[in-house]
């Protein structure tokens, strides 16, 4: 590593650095789409309760007795707003990429042509 | 390291290492969520389990936790309305019966997971078995060397 330039030194760190962001993202969006898969799972298991039936939501430590439209409604609101998180990050997911190509080929081309000329 | 390997072989052997990090971090992952969907999987059959056997016992009385191991008797009042979780914070009023069935599809579910994501944790653990034996080829190459 020492006797790599200074420039290159800097574009290994902000690979590496891209690189856990890269990660943070995509881990934020795997919460966000098990959490899609969820919601929309106990949309369809609401669709089998009958309309007067008791229905309850969580709330912080308490579960407070809600009428079905509303829990339905709630979890609408909670697929399109987790919808909207996912697609944001899919584009940053989608720029990072970019970016992380782009300098790990800077990086590689500045190291292939750091390599001694190979004997014939 | 030792001095006669050549440079490229070094890089080989890091960027193996490498991998072999990698690929245990995955299969610690992948072990726990498996253990987590076997967890999930036997709670649930328990709870079927507490569910007939309260169908079936004329006034079911049952001992309630407090915590600190300390329990006290309590008289379940209607053993036929169940309330079940449904994920996202949802909970709903089911019929015994209802809630059973229910618990056993999730069962299916999990079942289901469960064997994919053990036949992803073999499939790494034989990439983490290549690879370390590769990382011991290259540091017997070397020693050799």
């Amino acid at each position: 590593m020492d006797n790599i330039p200074m420039k290159v030194q800097n574009q290994i760190a902000m690979l590496q650095q891209l690189q856990q962001q890269l990660q943070t993202v995509l881990n934020q969006k795997a919460q966000y789409e098990l959490a899609v898969r969820e919601a929309r799972k106990a949309q369809e298991e609401l669709k089998d309760v009958p309309e007067d039936a008791e229905i309850f939501v969580n709330v912080g430590t308490i579960m407070v007795k809600q009428p079905k439209n509303r829990v339905s409604s709630s979890l609408n609101e909670k697929i399109e707003s987790l919808e909207i998180r996912i697609k944001s990050l899919e584009k940053q997911e989608k720029a990072m990429q970019a970016r992380f190509e782009q300098l790990s080929a800077q990086v590689k081309e500045a190291l292939e042509a750091r390599k001694p000329p190979e004997a014939a | 390291m030792v001095k006669s390997v050549e440079e490229s072989d070094v890089r080989e052997l890091q960027a193996l290492q490498m991998y072999l990090n990698e690929y245990t971090q995955q299969g610690e992952v992948l072990a726990r969520q498996l253990e987590l969907l076997m967890r999930q999987r036997m709670e649930a059959s328990a709870a079927i389990e507490a569910l007939k056997e309260l169908k079936s016992v004329e006034e079911p009385i049952v001992l309630f936790p407090l915590g600190g191991g300390t329990t006290v008797r309590a008289h379940i009042l209607d053993p036929e309305r169940v309330l079940v979780n449904i994920g996202a914070d949802v909970i709903v009023q089911r019929t015994n019966g209802q809630a059973t069935e229910y618990l056993e599809d999730r069962i299916r579910e999990l079942e289901a997971l469960e064997k994919k994501v053990g036949e992803s944790l073999q499939n790494i653990r034989a990439q983490v078995n290549e690879i370390a034996r590769r990382i011991e080829t290259g540091y017997e190459k070397a020693r050799g060397g």
